[in-house]
């Protein structure tokens, strides 16, 4: 596709910083594809198969209510025309992504449900997605590994032959990850275009990348290792790095305008029945510096109940002596703003009796079953409380 | 060439060539076989669960029953007495359509060809001796007692003869895949 519009904005990316004026226009909308060629019918196709596949999946999510909404905000991020092309498949994974197939099979993963703090943030990622697919960057990419790994197979058996080592190997393989890295800025530029022609606020699209990076340096920090650079491109990466995004992003987004929104309070009302899920699955990750981060960014200052529950368990599930003792103090905060929330005596009774603190543990057990007697973990609780210690 | 690369009117001819080369061997099993509808809903995720355990249990059963050398210790009883006992579990009695069937058959071929420029460079490359593989021609075909989930017969080979895009091929494949099928199976347990 050859749409002029589109060559200006292509452009833009080496001068990000002075596109910030440039009026951004999408191209006109092709209506409902099929698939051409060889290649991309073979890629439709395999898409399909791993879409029926999906449909029958344990690791998606179905609920209408948020099915319905995140096809809401697609739908008015990118057209109505447009948004009838994609299926969004919800997929119930602790994971900051979002990916799209040949065919408009979007998967957004629960983990960026739990990371995004609005509308305007979440328009964004589908938007970026939408891109992909509008630009069908699944066959070009699939073309340009193609073409790479031809070469790759001719040089290495050549080289073999010869008994030469493979020169070749690096400048192609690096290609093909810089060939990935454009359609990211690509898929990043178009998908802000349509952003900004929607009533979201556009500046929010980098938002959401400089928040990763302050994750990715709390998660290094709390495993103990040394934060990555964002300041370079690695030699594999498939994505331009998050500062680089943010960079052009926050440029592009050019200054506010009035009457943008980002209905905060709308996503919140939305995500609230799933955000102990999230933080359940986020919590098994085994990623402290990361979810504490997470944690407080969810707060944002107002502990809830439901976040201190979340807080506890994190303490408790790491374990050290002095973890239990701050785990206890949570999950006290917790059923003090709440005091019907059974699970948080359960979590103070299991962090008290792990740290030997056995009369307040047990009466916090015993508090849980009467509150829950058919819980399902009743019968080991039920045993911890009557062993003798 | 370098990699695998789908092919959308191949992988249809060989759905169909496939379906009719089973039909075909119907009467030769000696049993009546029920084709599976296409369930929806909660059985869909089922049947899903199902076919991704048979082919992990199936890949087990290559790894670790198949060559001697390579056999589990915990399986180490059964090897001794020449025994075979893998099971998907009794679960499988919830599989839609189980309720009016003995067996389940399960099956699954996958079939990737090399390229005319993949077989000029596995020309070239064995001038050189090197060694460069020409496609993948893998099948597995599994019989599964509905009642105990015990896997009953098995037969499984990760490079196969028979091209599946033709009609022929795919009757060749089909015949291989149920090379030695118990013909009137065995009643329930008295196969362990």
């Amino acid at each position: 596709m050859k749409i002029p519009a589109w060559c200006t904005s292509a452009a833009l990316v080496a001068a990000a910083s002075s596109a910030a004026a440039q009026d951004f226009r999408v191209p006109p909308y092709q209506g409902i594809y099929q698939p051409q060629g060889v290649d991309e019918r073979g890629l439709w196709m395999e898409a399909d198969e791993a879409e029926r596949g999906l449909r029958d999946s344990d690791l998606v999510i179905r609920d209408q209510a948020l099915n319905a909404y995140l096809r809401e905000v697609l739908c008015r991020t990118v057209g109505e025309d447009r948004c009838n092309g994609v299926r969004i498949y919800i997929i119930r994974m602790p994971a900051f992504n979002a990916s799209m197939t040949a065919n408009g099979t979007m998967r957004v993963f629960s983990g960026l449900l739990l990371r995004v703090r609005n509308e305007a943030e979440l328009a964004s990622a589908l938007a970026h997605e939408f891109a992909h697919f509008e630009r069908r960057h699944v066959l070009t990419g699939f073309q340009r590994r193609r073409s790479a790994s031809d070469l790759l197979m001719w040089t290495a058996v050549l080289s073999a032959v010869a008994g030469q080592p493979n020169y070749a190997y690096l400048p192609l393989v690096g290609g093909v990850f810089e060939f990935s890295r454009d359609q990211e800025r690509e898929a990043d530029i178009l998908g802000l275009a349509y952003l900004k022609r929607s009533r979201y606020r556009p500046q929010c699209a980098a938002d959401v990348w400089k928040r990763l990076m302050d994750e990715a340096d709390a998660s290094a920090l709390g495993r103990a290792q040394r934060s990555q650079r964002y300041d370079r491109v690695p030699f594999f990466a498939s994505h331009p790095t998050q500062q680089e995004r943010a960079g052009y992003l926050s440029s592009l987004a050019g200054a506010e305008v009035a009457d943008r929104t980002v209905n905060a309070d709308t996503f919140a009302v939305v995500m609230r029945p799933w955000i102990a899920q999230f933080l359940d699955d986020q919590i098994r990750l085994n990623d402290f510096g990361g979810t504490e981060y997470l944690l407080a960014q969810l707060a944002g200052g107002t502990w809830t109940a439901e976040l201190l529950h979340a807080r506890g368990e994190l303490y408790r599930s790491r374990g050290n002596p002095r973890d239990l003792v701050h785990a206890a103090d949570f999950y006290r905060q917790s059923v003090a703003l709440d005091p019907s929330r059974a699970e948080a005596y359960r979590g103070l009774g299991l962090a008290l009796m792990r740290a030997r603190v056995l009369d307040e543990g047990r009466a916090a057990l015993v508090r849980y079953l009467s509150m829950q007697p058919d819980a399902r973990d009743a019968p080991m609780i039920r045993a911890l409380i009557d062993q003798p210690l | 060439m370098g990699m695998f690369e789908p092919n959308a009117d191949w992988t249809q001819q060989a759905r169909e060539n496939i379906a009719a080369a089973l039909a075909a061997a119907q009467s030769g099993l000696g049993n009546r076989i029920i084709v599976q509808e296409q369930p929806v809903g909660e059985d869909a995720q089922v049947l899903a669960d199902y076919m991704s355990l048979f082919s992990s249990v199936a890949d087990s059963v290559i790894t670790y029953q198949f060559f001697r050398g390579n056999r589990l210790p915990t399986k180490v009883r059964e090897n001794r007495t020449g025994g075979f006992d893998w099971t998907l579990g009794s679960g499988v009695s919830s599989l839609p359509g189980a309720a009016d069937a003995d067996y389940a058959l399960f099956i699954n071929t996958e079939d990737h060809f090399g390229s005319t420029g993949r077989k000029i460079l596995q020309v070239i490359a064995a001038i050189g001796r090197v060694h460069v593989e020409a496609g993948l021609h893998a099948g597995r075909a599994g019989l599964v007692d509905l009642r105990t989930g015990a896997l009953v017969w098995i037969n499984a080979d990760l490079r196969m003869g028979g091209d599946v895009r033709t009609p022929e091929g795919a009757q060749r494949r089909i015949s291989q895949l149920l090379e030695d099928f118990p013909g009137r199976p065995v009643p329930a347990g008295a196969s362990q």
